[in-house]
Protein backbone atom coordinates (compact mmCIF):
# COMPACT_ATOMS: atom_id res chain seq x y z
CA UNK A 1 0.00 0.00 0.00
CA UNK A 2 1.19 3.44 -0.83
CA UNK A 3 1.54 5.93 1.96
CA UNK A 4 -0.37 9.10 1.58
CA UNK A 5 1.65 12.29 1.68
CA UNK A 6 -0.63 13.77 4.31
CA UNK A 7 0.09 10.97 6.73
CA UNK A 8 3.82 11.51 6.39
CA UNK A 9 3.37 15.22 6.87
CA UNK A 10 1.23 14.57 9.92
CA UNK A 11 3.83 12.25 11.28
CA UNK A 12 6.55 14.81 10.68
CA UNK A 13 4.48 17.42 12.40
CA UNK A 14 3.93 15.04 15.30
CA UNK A 15 7.64 14.27 15.69
CA UNK A 16 8.59 17.92 15.38
CA UNK A 17 5.96 18.76 17.98
CA UNK A 18 7.34 16.06 20.28
CA UNK A 19 10.84 17.37 19.70
CA UNK A 20 9.71 20.90 20.49
CA UNK A 21 7.99 19.78 23.70
CA UNK A 22 11.09 17.80 24.67
CA UNK A 23 13.27 20.81 23.93
CA UNK A 24 11.15 23.10 26.10
CA UNK A 25 11.06 20.56 28.89
CA UNK A 26 14.79 20.04 28.66
CA UNK A 27 15.64 23.72 28.52
CA UNK A 28 13.36 24.50 31.45
CA UNK A 29 14.95 21.67 33.36
CA UNK A 30 18.49 22.63 32.37
CA UNK A 31 18.27 26.41 32.51
CA UNK A 32 18.01 26.87 36.28
CA UNK A 33 20.85 24.44 36.92
CA UNK A 34 22.93 26.16 34.27
CA UNK A 35 22.29 29.48 35.98
CA UNK A 36 23.12 27.92 39.33
CA UNK A 37 26.35 26.59 37.87
CA UNK A 38 27.14 30.10 36.56
CA UNK A 39 26.51 31.54 40.01
CA UNK A 40 28.73 28.89 41.52
CA UNK A 41 31.48 29.71 39.05
CA UNK A 42 31.12 33.43 39.83
CA UNK A 43 31.31 32.79 43.53
CA UNK A 44 34.32 30.57 42.98
CA UNK A 45 35.96 33.26 40.91
CA UNK A 46 35.33 35.72 43.74
CA UNK A 47 36.75 33.24 46.19
CA UNK A 48 40.13 33.23 44.50
CA UNK A 49 42.54 36.12 44.40
CA UNK A 50 43.00 37.50 40.89
CA UNK A 51 46.45 38.77 39.97
CA UNK A 52 47.84 40.35 36.83
CA UNK A 53 51.10 39.32 35.25
CA UNK A 54 53.51 42.23 34.90
CA UNK A 55 56.52 40.05 34.11
CA UNK A 56 57.21 39.18 30.47
CA UNK A 57 55.76 35.79 31.42
CA UNK A 58 55.04 33.73 34.52
CA UNK A 59 56.47 30.22 34.52
CA UNK A 60 54.11 27.46 35.67
CA UNK A 61 55.44 24.10 36.80
CA UNK A 62 53.73 20.75 37.21
CA UNK A 63 54.52 20.61 40.94
CA UNK A 64 55.45 22.76 43.92
CA UNK A 65 59.21 22.44 43.62
CA UNK A 66 62.10 23.64 41.50
CA UNK A 67 62.68 20.12 40.20
CA UNK A 68 59.33 19.90 38.45
CA UNK A 69 59.26 20.89 34.76
CA UNK A 70 57.85 24.15 33.41
CA UNK A 71 55.00 23.21 31.07
CA UNK A 72 52.92 26.40 30.84
CA UNK A 73 53.36 30.15 31.00
CA UNK A 74 51.01 33.05 31.62
CA UNK A 75 51.88 36.02 29.40
CA UNK A 76 52.16 39.67 30.40
CA UNK A 77 48.81 41.39 31.18
CA UNK A 78 47.03 38.07 31.53
CA UNK A 79 45.31 37.40 34.82
CA UNK A 80 45.71 34.34 37.04
CA UNK A 81 43.57 33.04 39.89
CA UNK A 82 45.52 31.95 42.97
CA UNK A 83 44.16 28.58 44.07
CA UNK A 84 46.44 27.54 46.92
CA UNK A 85 49.88 27.73 48.42
CA UNK A 86 52.32 25.01 49.43
CA UNK A 87 55.52 26.21 51.12
CA UNK A 88 56.91 28.83 48.72
CA UNK A 89 54.86 27.80 45.70
CA UNK A 90 51.47 29.05 44.52
CA UNK A 91 49.06 27.07 42.41
CA UNK A 92 47.41 29.36 39.86
CA UNK A 93 44.86 29.02 37.06
CA UNK A 94 45.31 31.05 33.90
CA UNK A 95 42.54 32.64 31.83
CA UNK A 96 42.76 29.66 29.49
CA UNK A 97 42.03 27.34 32.38
CA UNK A 98 45.45 25.71 32.62
CA UNK A 99 46.85 25.22 36.11
CA UNK A 100 50.39 25.20 37.39
CA UNK A 101 52.70 26.10 40.23
CA UNK A 102 54.51 29.45 40.31
CA UNK A 103 57.45 30.42 42.48
CA UNK A 104 56.77 32.87 45.36
CA UNK A 105 59.52 35.25 44.23
CA UNK A 106 57.80 35.52 40.83
CA UNK A 107 54.39 35.92 42.46
CA UNK A 108 55.69 38.87 44.48
CA UNK A 109 56.13 40.71 41.17
CA UNK A 110 52.48 40.37 40.14
CA UNK A 111 49.84 43.05 40.72
CA UNK A 112 46.35 43.17 42.15
CA UNK A 113 43.50 44.59 40.06
CA UNK A 114 44.10 48.08 41.53
CA UNK A 115 47.75 48.05 40.48
CA UNK A 116 49.24 47.51 43.92
CA UNK A 117 51.90 44.81 44.18
CA UNK A 118 50.93 41.42 45.61
CA UNK A 119 52.47 41.01 49.06
CA UNK A 120 53.94 37.58 49.73
CA UNK A 121 55.10 36.62 53.16
CA UNK A 122 58.47 35.01 52.63
CA UNK A 123 60.53 33.07 55.08
CA UNK A 124 63.17 35.73 55.65
CA UNK A 125 64.64 37.84 58.44
CA UNK A 126 61.59 40.11 58.35
CA UNK A 127 59.37 37.07 58.73
CA UNK A 128 61.56 35.93 61.61
CA UNK A 129 60.83 39.23 63.37
CA UNK A 130 57.14 39.22 62.54
CA UNK A 131 55.06 36.05 62.34
CA UNK A 132 52.16 34.39 64.04
CA UNK A 133 53.11 30.78 64.78
CA UNK A 134 56.22 28.83 65.73
CA UNK A 135 56.61 25.09 65.79
CA UNK A 136 59.71 23.26 66.90
CA UNK A 137 61.39 20.18 68.29
CA UNK A 138 63.87 20.26 71.17
CA UNK A 139 66.25 18.00 73.03
CA UNK A 140 68.28 18.55 76.15
CA UNK A 141 68.73 17.74 79.78
CA UNK A 142 66.20 17.88 82.62
CA UNK A 143 67.85 17.38 86.00
CA UNK A 144 70.14 14.69 84.58
CA UNK A 145 67.49 13.00 82.44
CA UNK A 146 67.43 13.25 78.64
CA UNK A 147 64.67 15.54 77.50
CA UNK A 148 62.81 15.38 74.16
CA UNK A 149 59.96 17.66 73.31
CA UNK A 150 57.99 19.81 70.96
CA UNK A 151 56.68 23.33 71.33
CA UNK A 152 54.13 25.58 69.69
CA UNK A 153 54.11 29.35 70.16
CA UNK A 154 51.63 32.03 69.19
CA UNK A 155 52.82 35.63 68.84
CA UNK A 156 50.74 38.26 70.61
CA UNK A 157 53.05 40.86 69.11
CA UNK A 158 56.62 40.89 67.77
CA UNK A 159 58.10 40.48 71.24
CA UNK A 160 55.55 38.61 73.31
CA UNK A 161 54.60 35.00 72.67
CA UNK A 162 52.45 32.38 74.33
CA UNK A 163 54.47 29.20 74.42
CA UNK A 164 53.09 25.69 74.83
CA UNK A 165 55.50 22.78 75.27
CA UNK A 166 55.07 19.05 75.72
CA UNK A 167 58.16 17.06 76.67
CA UNK A 168 59.27 13.66 77.76
CA UNK A 169 62.29 12.98 79.94
CA UNK A 170 64.12 9.68 80.29
CA UNK A 171 66.52 9.26 83.16
CA UNK A 172 68.32 6.49 84.98
CA UNK A 173 65.97 6.58 87.97
CA UNK A 174 62.82 8.21 86.64
CA UNK A 175 60.93 8.81 83.48
CA UNK A 176 58.18 11.29 82.99
CA UNK A 177 56.49 13.91 80.94
CA UNK A 178 55.61 17.53 81.38
CA UNK A 179 53.25 19.99 79.77
CA UNK A 180 53.91 23.69 80.15
CA UNK A 181 52.30 26.97 79.21
CA UNK A 182 54.23 30.20 79.48
CA UNK A 183 54.97 33.67 78.25
CA UNK A 184 58.04 34.34 76.21
CA UNK A 185 59.46 37.82 75.78
CA UNK A 186 61.89 38.28 72.90
CA UNK A 187 64.30 41.19 73.01
CA UNK A 188 65.43 42.60 69.66
CA UNK A 189 63.08 40.39 67.62
CA UNK A 190 64.36 41.85 64.34
CA UNK A 191 67.97 40.76 64.91
CA UNK A 192 69.48 37.50 63.73
CA UNK A 193 70.50 36.75 67.32
CA UNK A 194 67.63 37.59 69.63
CA UNK A 195 67.70 36.82 73.35
CA UNK A 196 64.54 36.01 75.25
CA UNK A 197 63.20 35.68 78.74
CA UNK A 198 60.46 33.28 79.77
CA UNK A 199 58.11 32.55 82.61
CA UNK A 200 55.50 29.83 82.90
CA UNK A 201 53.79 27.02 84.68
CA UNK A 202 52.75 23.46 84.00
CA UNK A 203 52.38 19.96 85.30
CA UNK A 204 54.97 17.25 85.53
CA UNK A 205 54.27 13.53 85.79
CA UNK A 206 57.13 11.52 87.29
CA UNK A 207 57.25 7.75 87.01
CA UNK A 208 60.05 5.90 88.80
CA UNK A 209 61.49 3.20 86.55
CA UNK A 210 60.36 -0.39 87.07
CA UNK A 211 63.73 -1.49 88.30
CA UNK A 212 63.27 0.72 91.37
CA UNK A 213 61.57 -0.47 94.53
CA UNK A 214 58.81 2.11 95.08
CA UNK A 215 56.92 2.54 91.84
CA UNK A 216 54.68 5.46 92.84
CA UNK A 217 53.60 7.79 90.05
CA UNK A 218 53.12 11.36 90.99
CA UNK A 219 51.81 14.44 89.25
CA UNK A 220 52.93 17.83 90.50
CA UNK A 221 52.54 21.41 89.50
CA UNK A 222 55.67 23.11 88.26
CA UNK A 223 56.76 26.66 87.48
CA UNK A 224 59.76 27.87 85.56
CA UNK A 225 61.78 30.93 84.79
CA UNK A 226 64.30 30.89 82.00
CA UNK A 227 66.41 32.73 79.48
CA UNK A 228 67.63 31.80 76.07
CA UNK A 229 68.72 32.78 72.61
CA UNK A 230 67.14 32.49 69.20
CA UNK A 231 69.25 32.37 66.07
CA UNK A 232 67.77 32.78 62.60
CA UNK A 233 69.32 30.22 60.24
CA UNK A 234 67.64 30.67 56.87
CA UNK A 235 64.24 30.58 55.16
CA UNK A 236 61.74 29.71 57.91
CA UNK A 237 64.13 28.01 60.30
CA UNK A 238 65.72 29.19 63.51
CA UNK A 239 67.58 27.62 66.41
CA UNK A 240 66.38 28.05 69.95
CA UNK A 241 68.51 27.34 72.99
CA UNK A 242 67.51 28.00 76.58
CA UNK A 243 68.23 27.42 80.24
CA UNK A 244 65.41 27.07 82.77
CA UNK A 245 65.09 26.92 86.52
CA UNK A 246 62.12 24.72 87.41
CA UNK A 247 60.42 24.52 90.75
CA UNK A 248 58.30 21.42 91.29
CA UNK A 249 55.65 21.95 93.98
CA UNK A 250 55.73 18.51 95.55
CA UNK A 251 53.35 17.18 98.18
CA UNK A 252 56.37 16.76 100.46
CA UNK A 253 57.74 19.49 102.71
CA UNK A 254 60.38 20.76 100.29
CA UNK A 255 59.90 21.92 96.77
CA UNK A 256 62.19 20.38 94.21
CA UNK A 257 64.51 22.55 92.15
CA UNK A 258 65.33 21.16 88.71
CA UNK A 259 67.71 22.72 86.24
CA UNK A 260 66.98 22.25 82.57
CA UNK A 261 68.68 23.16 79.31
CA UNK A 262 67.66 22.37 75.78
CA UNK A 263 68.42 23.16 72.17
CA UNK A 264 66.00 22.89 69.32
CA UNK A 265 65.13 23.56 65.74
CA UNK A 266 61.99 25.58 65.07
CA UNK A 267 60.12 27.01 62.14
CA UNK A 268 57.85 30.04 61.95
CA UNK A 269 54.78 30.52 59.79
CA UNK B 1 62.52 146.64 20.75
CA UNK B 2 60.61 143.99 22.50
CA UNK B 3 62.24 140.57 22.79
CA UNK B 4 60.41 137.39 21.69
CA UNK B 5 60.07 136.22 25.27
CA UNK B 6 58.49 139.41 26.24
CA UNK B 7 56.22 139.10 23.31
CA UNK B 8 55.04 135.69 24.50
CA UNK B 9 54.54 136.98 27.99
CA UNK B 10 52.59 139.86 26.60
CA UNK B 11 50.39 137.52 24.61
CA UNK B 12 46.82 137.12 25.39
CA UNK B 13 46.09 134.87 28.38
CA UNK B 14 44.24 132.31 26.23
CA UNK B 15 47.12 131.89 23.88
CA UNK B 16 49.46 131.60 26.88
CA UNK B 17 47.36 128.79 28.29
CA UNK B 18 47.46 126.94 24.97
CA UNK B 19 51.26 127.28 24.68
CA UNK B 20 51.84 126.12 28.26
CA UNK B 21 49.45 123.24 27.76
CA UNK B 22 51.36 122.07 24.67
CA UNK B 23 54.65 122.29 26.60
CA UNK B 24 53.30 120.26 29.55
CA UNK B 25 51.88 117.55 27.31
CA UNK B 26 55.10 117.25 25.34
CA UNK B 27 57.16 117.00 28.54
CA UNK B 28 54.86 114.29 29.87
CA UNK B 29 55.37 112.50 26.56
CA UNK B 30 59.11 112.65 27.15
CA UNK B 31 58.64 110.91 30.44
CA UNK B 32 56.99 107.95 28.76
CA UNK B 33 60.02 107.40 26.56
CA UNK B 34 62.76 105.26 28.14
CA UNK B 35 65.81 107.34 27.91
CA UNK B 36 69.00 105.47 28.72
CA UNK B 37 69.72 107.60 31.73
CA UNK B 38 66.16 107.77 32.82
CA UNK B 39 65.12 105.84 35.94
CA UNK B 40 68.45 104.03 36.31
CA UNK B 41 68.32 104.00 40.12
CA UNK B 42 64.67 103.02 40.11
CA UNK B 43 65.38 99.78 38.20
CA UNK B 44 67.69 98.66 41.05
CA UNK B 45 64.87 98.96 43.51
CA UNK B 46 62.24 97.21 41.37
CA UNK B 47 63.37 93.51 41.78
CA UNK B 48 63.26 93.93 45.55
CA UNK B 49 59.69 94.96 45.29
CA UNK B 50 58.75 92.02 43.05
CA UNK B 51 60.41 89.51 45.39
CA UNK B 52 58.40 90.78 48.30
CA UNK B 53 55.29 90.62 46.14
CA UNK B 54 56.07 87.05 45.08
CA UNK B 55 56.45 85.99 48.66
CA UNK B 56 53.18 87.57 49.55
CA UNK B 57 51.54 85.86 46.57
CA UNK B 58 52.95 82.53 47.64
CA UNK B 59 51.54 82.97 51.14
CA UNK B 60 48.20 83.85 49.62
CA UNK B 61 48.33 80.70 47.45
CA UNK B 62 48.96 78.55 50.47
CA UNK B 63 45.97 79.98 52.25
CA UNK B 64 43.76 79.42 49.29
CA UNK B 65 42.63 75.89 48.26
CA UNK B 66 44.29 74.68 45.05
CA UNK B 67 42.12 75.12 42.00
CA UNK B 68 40.36 71.85 41.05
CA UNK B 69 40.79 71.11 37.40
CA UNK B 70 38.77 67.88 37.45
CA UNK B 71 36.38 66.88 40.16
CA UNK B 72 36.55 63.04 40.16
CA UNK B 73 33.17 61.41 40.54
CA UNK B 74 34.60 57.85 40.50
CA UNK B 75 34.69 55.99 43.80
CA UNK B 76 37.91 54.09 44.49
CA UNK B 77 37.46 50.34 44.07
CA UNK B 78 38.04 48.61 47.32
CA UNK B 79 39.68 45.28 46.50
CA UNK B 80 39.10 42.51 48.95
CA UNK B 81 42.08 40.17 49.06
CA UNK B 82 40.75 36.65 49.60
CA UNK B 83 42.79 34.46 51.89
CA UNK B 84 44.95 31.98 50.04
CA UNK B 85 44.54 28.40 51.15
CA UNK B 86 47.77 27.11 52.70
CA UNK B 87 48.46 23.41 52.42
CA UNK B 88 51.56 22.93 54.51
CA UNK B 89 50.25 20.43 57.06
CA UNK B 90 49.94 16.76 56.26
CA UNK B 91 48.14 14.23 58.44
CA UNK B 92 47.71 10.54 57.85
CA UNK B 93 47.68 6.95 58.90
CA UNK B 94 50.26 4.23 58.39
CA UNK B 95 50.20 0.47 58.41
CA UNK B 96 53.02 -1.99 57.97
CA UNK B 97 55.40 -4.36 59.66
CA UNK B 98 57.82 -3.85 62.50
CA UNK B 99 60.63 -6.20 63.29
CA UNK B 100 61.32 -5.90 67.04
CA UNK B 101 64.77 -7.28 67.75
CA UNK B 102 64.45 -10.70 69.43
CA UNK B 103 60.65 -10.49 69.41
CA UNK B 104 59.80 -11.25 65.79
CA UNK B 105 58.01 -9.28 63.10
CA UNK B 106 54.54 -7.97 63.77
CA UNK B 107 52.01 -5.59 62.22
CA UNK B 108 52.36 -1.93 63.19
CA UNK B 109 49.88 0.86 62.70
CA UNK B 110 50.32 4.53 63.38
CA UNK B 111 49.58 8.17 62.89
CA UNK B 112 51.78 10.70 61.19
CA UNK B 113 51.73 14.50 61.14
CA UNK B 114 54.02 16.70 59.07
CA UNK B 115 54.61 20.41 58.70
CA UNK B 116 56.31 21.35 55.45
CA UNK B 117 58.57 24.29 56.16
CA UNK B 118 60.11 24.68 52.72
CA UNK B 119 59.91 22.58 49.59
CA UNK B 120 62.99 20.74 50.89
CA UNK B 121 62.59 20.44 54.65
CA UNK B 122 59.81 19.25 56.91
CA UNK B 123 59.17 18.52 60.57
CA UNK B 124 57.37 15.30 61.33
CA UNK B 125 55.84 13.61 64.37
CA UNK B 126 55.07 9.89 64.30
CA UNK B 127 53.17 7.57 66.57
CA UNK B 128 53.33 3.81 66.10
CA UNK B 129 51.79 0.86 67.90
CA UNK B 130 52.61 -2.80 67.67
CA UNK B 131 52.58 -5.96 69.78
CA UNK B 132 55.75 -7.94 70.26
CA UNK B 133 55.75 -11.69 69.66
CA UNK B 134 57.65 -14.33 71.56
CA UNK B 135 61.41 -14.65 71.61
CA UNK B 136 62.98 -17.90 70.44
CA UNK B 137 63.98 -18.47 74.06
CA UNK B 138 60.33 -18.36 75.13
CA UNK B 139 59.25 -20.58 72.26
CA UNK B 140 61.86 -23.22 73.01
CA UNK B 141 61.61 -22.93 76.80
CA UNK B 142 57.99 -24.02 76.96
CA UNK B 143 56.34 -22.14 79.79
CA UNK B 144 58.88 -19.34 80.13
CA UNK B 145 57.33 -15.84 79.88
CA UNK B 146 59.73 -12.91 79.64
CA UNK B 147 57.03 -10.27 79.43
CA UNK B 148 53.39 -9.95 80.39
CA UNK B 149 50.80 -9.21 77.70
CA UNK B 150 50.67 -5.47 78.51
CA UNK B 151 54.47 -5.28 78.50
CA UNK B 152 54.47 -6.69 74.98
CA UNK B 153 52.84 -3.52 73.69
CA UNK B 154 55.36 -1.59 71.68
CA UNK B 155 54.57 2.11 71.35
CA UNK B 156 56.90 4.54 69.64
CA UNK B 157 56.87 8.33 69.45
CA UNK B 158 59.29 10.28 67.32
CA UNK B 159 60.02 13.82 66.24
CA UNK B 160 61.98 14.04 63.03
CA UNK B 161 63.45 16.41 60.53
CA UNK B 162 62.97 15.36 56.93
CA UNK B 163 64.51 16.29 53.63
CA UNK B 164 62.83 15.86 50.26
CA UNK B 165 65.06 14.93 47.38
CA UNK B 166 64.77 13.64 43.83
CA UNK B 167 61.39 15.21 43.06
CA UNK B 168 59.83 13.83 39.93
CA UNK B 169 56.83 12.34 38.25
CA UNK B 170 55.57 8.81 37.98
CA UNK B 171 53.48 7.75 35.04
CA UNK B 172 50.55 5.40 35.27
CA UNK B 173 49.59 4.33 31.78
CA UNK B 174 49.51 6.90 29.00
CA UNK B 175 47.41 9.67 30.50
CA UNK B 176 48.18 9.90 34.19
CA UNK B 177 51.23 11.61 35.64
CA UNK B 178 51.62 12.00 39.39
CA UNK B 179 54.17 14.03 41.30
CA UNK B 180 56.53 12.07 43.47
CA UNK B 181 59.48 12.55 45.76
CA UNK B 182 61.95 10.62 47.90
CA UNK B 183 62.71 11.78 51.41
CA UNK B 184 65.18 11.15 54.20
CA UNK B 185 64.22 11.26 57.86
CA UNK B 186 66.13 11.47 61.09
CA UNK B 187 64.97 12.17 64.59
CA UNK B 188 64.69 11.46 68.24
CA UNK B 189 61.91 10.07 70.40
CA UNK B 190 61.04 7.41 72.87
CA UNK B 191 59.70 3.89 72.83
CA UNK B 192 57.48 2.37 75.46
CA UNK B 193 58.28 -1.32 75.55
CA UNK B 194 58.55 -4.00 78.23
CA UNK B 195 57.22 -1.58 80.85
CA UNK B 196 59.85 1.07 80.33
CA UNK B 197 60.39 4.20 78.24
CA UNK B 198 63.55 4.15 76.21
CA UNK B 199 65.26 7.01 74.43
CA UNK B 200 65.10 6.16 70.74
CA UNK B 201 66.83 7.47 67.65
CA UNK B 202 65.09 6.96 64.36
CA UNK B 203 66.30 7.32 60.80
CA UNK B 204 64.97 6.18 57.51
CA UNK B 205 63.82 7.02 54.01
CA UNK B 206 60.61 7.05 52.11
CA UNK B 207 58.96 7.58 48.79
CA UNK B 208 55.71 9.45 48.23
CA UNK B 209 53.37 9.76 45.28
CA UNK B 210 50.71 12.46 45.05
CA UNK B 211 47.64 11.40 43.06
CA UNK B 212 46.25 14.91 43.70
CA UNK B 213 47.52 18.06 45.39
CA UNK B 214 46.01 17.15 48.72
CA UNK B 215 46.52 13.39 48.82
CA UNK B 216 49.77 11.46 49.17
CA UNK B 217 50.64 7.77 49.28
CA UNK B 218 53.80 6.82 51.15
CA UNK B 219 56.06 3.86 51.46
CA UNK B 220 58.78 4.18 54.04
CA UNK B 221 61.43 2.32 55.97
CA UNK B 222 62.69 3.44 59.38
CA UNK B 223 65.11 2.02 61.89
CA UNK B 224 64.31 2.70 65.57
CA UNK B 225 67.42 2.29 67.66
CA UNK B 226 67.39 2.03 71.46
CA UNK B 227 69.33 0.36 74.28
CA UNK B 228 67.74 -2.71 75.77
CA UNK B 229 68.75 -4.83 78.77
CA UNK B 230 65.86 -7.30 78.52
CA UNK B 231 67.99 -10.31 77.71
CA UNK B 232 70.60 -10.00 80.42
CA UNK B 233 73.09 -7.48 79.11
CA UNK B 234 72.57 -4.00 77.69
CA UNK B 235 72.75 -3.88 73.92
CA UNK B 236 71.76 -1.61 71.07
CA UNK B 237 68.67 -2.92 69.33
CA UNK B 238 67.66 -2.09 65.77
CA UNK B 239 63.95 -2.28 65.13
CA UNK B 240 63.21 -1.90 61.47
CA UNK B 241 59.76 -1.02 60.26
CA UNK B 242 58.32 -0.83 56.79
CA UNK B 243 55.02 0.98 56.40
CA UNK B 244 52.54 2.14 53.79
CA UNK B 245 50.77 5.40 54.49
CA UNK B 246 47.97 7.60 53.25
CA UNK B 247 48.13 11.29 54.11
CA UNK B 248 46.11 14.37 53.30
CA UNK B 249 47.36 17.96 53.04
CA UNK B 250 45.39 20.79 54.59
Amino acid sequence: MERSITTIRFRLRKTSLALLVACIALSSAVMPTARAADDGADRKRDKYLQLFVTLPYLELRTGPGRGYPVTQVAARDESVDVLKRKTDWFKVRTERGTEGWARATDMARLQLADGTPFKVDFGDLEGFARHRWELGIMAGDYGGATLIGGHLAYSLNDSLKIDFAASKFLGNATNGQKFELGLNHVFLPNRRWSPFFELGTGIVEIQPRVTLVAPIDRTDQTAYVGAGMRFYISRRFFLRGEYRWNTVFTSRDDNEEIKEWKLGLAAFF
Amino acid sequence: METRTRRILLMRPLLQAVVIGVLVVSLAGCQTLRWPWFGRDRQAVEPLETEAQAEQAELDDLDRAPPRVIDPQVERRNIKVPKIDDENFELGITYGFLSIEDFGTNPVYGLTGTYHVTEDFFLRADYGRSDAGRTSFETLGGNVQLLTESERQFTSYSLSLGYNFLPGEVFVGRNVAMNSSFYLLGGIGWTKFAGDDRLTYNFGAGFKVLPSDWLALHIGVQDRVFDSDLLGRTKVTNNIEMVLGVTAFF
